[in-house]
């Protein structure tokens, strides 16, 4: 039987294809579009000759796959390339940049849809039939079709405007920052006890977390009930009952069942927050890597695209590959 | 052994998630030097401190290589160049030099530099940080370089406080190029001879930067060493937002004070009944019109382009599209500069009746339309583009004559196109670079300096004007040759001027001194808190 290492190892082996197909497929995606990333750059004013002589600093007059060879050679030494518009600054520094705003958004809105998805499709499953139950599978329907930047822009009005409780945009009130350890605000805050930058950054948090944590709690909502009923009349949760049982330790053993289609979801949601990422950072003027990505995308910036898309899976890989792990170490039926 | 094993499974994988979320943080280079804000310094304080919001972004603080607008605000607030416009005029006056004088006929320039220049951190500014920055920029070429490159020949420091300047050839609006980013001098801190976008240092202004979050905030504090007035409030935050929906909540909510650049007509209208906001307006030099394609078929038929320049209803558009948030406008050059002459006026606005005669002139009836492709970008010129490409297309077809083809294209394809010379009517607009005419006619109509239109236009007399117009001093004598360059322009028709655009300031009603012209820079030193 393969270890768990062995596994791991093969696993984190089928990441590299992955990410060489998407980066293969970004790279020619990108130059097969119209759309010259000098042009929409610089001036107006600057001359044809001043522009070709950019196009050629930047790689852009070799022949396609020289280009591409290049690239990879580049990404393979762990090199992303220097952003060919505004300063030319590193990519990697673009992405450090941004990336960190993402990734606390993406925390919280996740854990948000998870917490209340959890809820939601618990309370419907053990009170199935009814009008809960009912008003509950209506929730799901409802957050999973909202539109984000509508719904955004509706808890904008009700609770930053009308009541005036929370910001409506940026990550912290201006000079609160906390000092740079990880990027991520929260956790600075706390790691340098800055507790009026952590309430700060946890305000802001609050409506964009809430918007992406909706709209992501449908899915979960449906998936937490229907796999509760399911476990619920396992002949495993009669016996308990037959044996009187606690109902809290029961509904423990069938949540903890029923918990573990909910991780592979949370490993498929990860994936596509990105998607969610961009309208959600745009509503909230949230600096992050989504709105980082679509602005690049319009200037045809092609380093910073290549760069935060190889970023990304190696990312969404990584965490698909901890998901995994996870999974396998809560179902004790997965063998390697 | 099994738990301890589970034990160790969780130990890993807590180290994976943990080194994720550190190199998120320690990949990235060290932030700009942070001057710690506790809160309530924040709050005792507020009174001295401004919050303006903005939708724009700041691309890279180093005036070798930044070429946007708002950019350049902020530059014009950190630092300085040898002359400047004097606030809420189109005048230029001496700034970091005090007098200057002018050699062999409008070749040579001669600047006395002020002794009291220190850049923000009190090191002195002299006539050789003054060369080294505009040879940096020479050096560089970056986007803005053009400025120097075009007209400066050699630019040396004859002692500490005198810096000469040979010009290629005698150009009137030298001391308007001087006052632009790129002959602003920079703290020695900005490398050499290599585009520095996050360098924080400034120059010689009013405010230095405290902080930078890119895309996220802007602090500037009053710079101490600065040789003028002081500032009026101690300390500007800027704050960047993704959209104008956003920002109008923002200024709505009290998050900001000043709610600037880019507001939509329809925020604007709605914030004008708010109690507790006023809403700012002044003229700018900011102008839209169409690029016609004299090259292509059947632009390239005179009658077909006086005929599209007679539908074209300006009034209408400036309503319809803006809220009345525009002027029309008859001419490249924008009403309230010298040389203006709304030489479009001719056709008229609107004007089926003569559209349909020149049309019919050319050949075409109710039977034989004229087909037209009409281009507009979705991304560069805000939520009011679409709309404007509409208006146009009803415009032309009211005259039932004219059949409009929309087509539209990203900003980056776009430029593309437009430089291949790829489509027959584009809708463009233009920030100027410096208040002259000279920005308003040469980039447009001038063979060769046109290029980037891509519309093929060209006409020796035309050329012949424009260079006169550039080379002499004499306002009367250049005042003439633009007038007759803009009839040549009405006439050929290669581009039809529609709108020029207002600024607005939406503000705190307890904040006064916000002083707009045309220049379109907004002076933060001179804001402040009514007591």
């Amino acid at each position: 039987m393969p270890s768990l290492k062995t596994y791991i190892i093969t696993r984190a082996l089928t990441v590299l294809p992955t990410v060489l197909i998407l980066l293969t497929v970004v790279f020619f995606i990108l130059r097969v579009l119209p759309g010259d990333p000098i042009a929409a750059m610089v001036g107006q004013k600057v001359p044809p000759e001043v522009l070709e002589k950019m196009r050629e600093e930047a790689g852009l007059n070799k022949p396609l796959i020289v280009q591409y060879v290049d690239y990879l050679s580049s990404v393979f030494r762990g090199d992303l390339g220097k952003s060919m518009i505004w300063g030319k600054r590193p990519v990697i520094d673009e992405i450090m940049d941004r990336f960190p705003a993402t990734l606390e958004l993406t925390i919280f809105g996740f854990a948000l849809s998870v917490l209340i998805g959890l809820i939601t499709g618990s309370i419907a499953a053990f009170r199935r039939g009814s009008a809960i139950d009912t008003s509950m599978r209506i929730y799901s329907i409802v957050a999973y079709t909202l539109f984000i930047p509508w719904f955004g822009m509706l808890l904008q009005m009700v609770f930053g405007i009308y009541l005036g409780m929370f910001p409506i945009g940026g990550r912290i009130d201006p000079g609160l920052e906390p000092a740079r350890i990880t990027g991520l605000y929260v956790v600075d805050s706390l790691l340098t006890l800055n507790f009026d930058s952590l309430s700060s950054a946890l305000l802001h948090l609050f409506l964009p977390s809430l918007t992406l944590g909706i709209v992501l709690s449908g899915a979960y909502t449906r998936l937490v009930r229907n796999n509760l009923i399911d476990v619920l009349s396992q002949d495993f949760i009669l016996a308990y009952r037959a044996r009187g049982i606690r109902s809290s330790k029961i509904a423990f053993h069938a949540m903890k069942n029923a918990f573990i289609p909910v991780i592979t979801l949370m490993g498929l949601q990860f994936a596509i927050l990105l998607a969610g990422a961009v309208l959600t950072e745009t509503t909230f003027s949230w600096p992050g890597m989504g709105t980082f990505l679509l602005e690049r995308i319009q200037y045809r910036d092609y380093t910073s695209v290549q760069g935060a898309i190889v970023f990304y899976a190696l990312f969404v890989a990584l965490i698909s590959l901890i998901v995994d792990v996870i999974y396998a170490l809560v179902d004790p039926r997965i063998r390697y | 052994m099994k738990l301890k094993d589970g034990i160790l499974k969780v130990l890993l994988l807590a180290a994976i998630i943990a080194i994720v979320v550190a190199a998120s943080g320690c990949a990235q280079k060290e932030a700009p030097a942070e001057t710690a804000t506790p809160a309530e310094t924040v709050e005792t304080e507020a009174a001295k401190e401004i919050v303006i919001g903005v939708t724009d972004k700041v691309t890279d603080l180093d005036p070798s290589n930044a070429y946007d607008f708002y950019t350049w605000e902020v530059m014009n607030n950190v630092m300085g160049g040898l002359m400047r416009y004097k606030p809420g005029t189109t005048e230029i006056e001496p700034y970091l030099a005090e007098s200057y004088e002018v050699q062999d006929n409008g070749k040579v320039y001669i600047f006395k530099l002020r002794k009291d220049l220190k850049f923000a951190d009190g090191t002195p500014c002299t006539a050789q940080d003054v060369v080294r920055s505009i040879k940096r920029v020479m050096e560089i070429n970056g986007d803005p370089a053009w400025l120097v490159t075009d007209f400066v020949e050699d630019v040396e420091a004859v002692d500490d406080y005198t810096v000469k300047f040979t010009l290629k050839t005698p150009v009137s609006y030298f001391l308007a190029l001087l006052a632009t980013p790129p002959y602003f001098p920079v703290h020695p801190a900005y490398k050499a001879n290599e585009i520095d976008p996050d360098q924080t240092a400034g120059g010689v202004g009013p405010y230095r930067i405290v902080k930078w979050v890119r895309d996220q905030e802007l602090i500037l504090e009053a710079n101490p060493y600065f040789f003028g007035e002081k500032p009026k409030t101690e300390r500007i935050i800027v704050r960047f937002y993704q959209d104008a929906t956003t920002l109008r909540l923002a200024v709505e909510r009290g998050d900001v004070d000043i709610a600037w650049r880019t507001l939509t007509p329809v925020d604007l209208e709605s914030l004008k009944q708010n109690p507790k906001l006023k809403v700012i307006e002044a003229p700018g030099a900011y102008i839209r019109y169409i690029v016609v394609n004299v090259a292509m078929e059947p632009t390239n038929e005179k009658l077909v382009r006086k005929a599209i320049a007679a539908a074209v209803d300006r009034n209408d558009i400036a309503q319809r599209v803006y809220m009345g948030t525009v002027e029309p406008l008859y001419t490249l050059i924008p009403m309230g500069m010298w040389g203006h002459k709304s030489v479009f006026d001719k056709y008229g606005d609107g004007n089926i009746e003569l559209a349909k005669e020149l049309l019919a002139q050319a050949g075409y009836d109710e039977n034989n339309k004229l087909k037209v492709e009409l281009w507009w970008t979705p991304t560069h010129y805000g939520d009011t583009e679409k709309d404007l490409a509409q208006v146009l297309k009803e415009q032309l077809e009211a005259t039932g004559v004219i059949e409009v083809e929309l087509k539209s294209a990203e900003w980056s394809t776009y430029v593309d196109y437009l430089r291949k010379g790829a489509m027959m009517l584009s809708l463009l607009g233009w920030y100027p670079d410096y208040l002259d005419p000279d920005d308003y006619t040469t980039p447009f109509l001038k063979s060769g300096s046109n290029k980037w239109l891509g519309n093929g236009y060209s006409n020796p007399e035309m050329d012949e004007l424009l260079d006169k117009a550039a080379a002499s001093t004499d306002i009367n004598e250049r005042t003439k040759y633009y007038e007759q360059a803009q009839d040549i322009l009405a006439e050929d028709v290669p581009i039809i001027p529609l709108i020029q655009g207002k600024l607005y300031v939406v503000a705190n009603k307890d904040i006064s001194g916000i002083t707009l012209d045309p220049t379109m820079i907004f002076r933060y030193w001179l804001l402040e808190w009514e007591t």
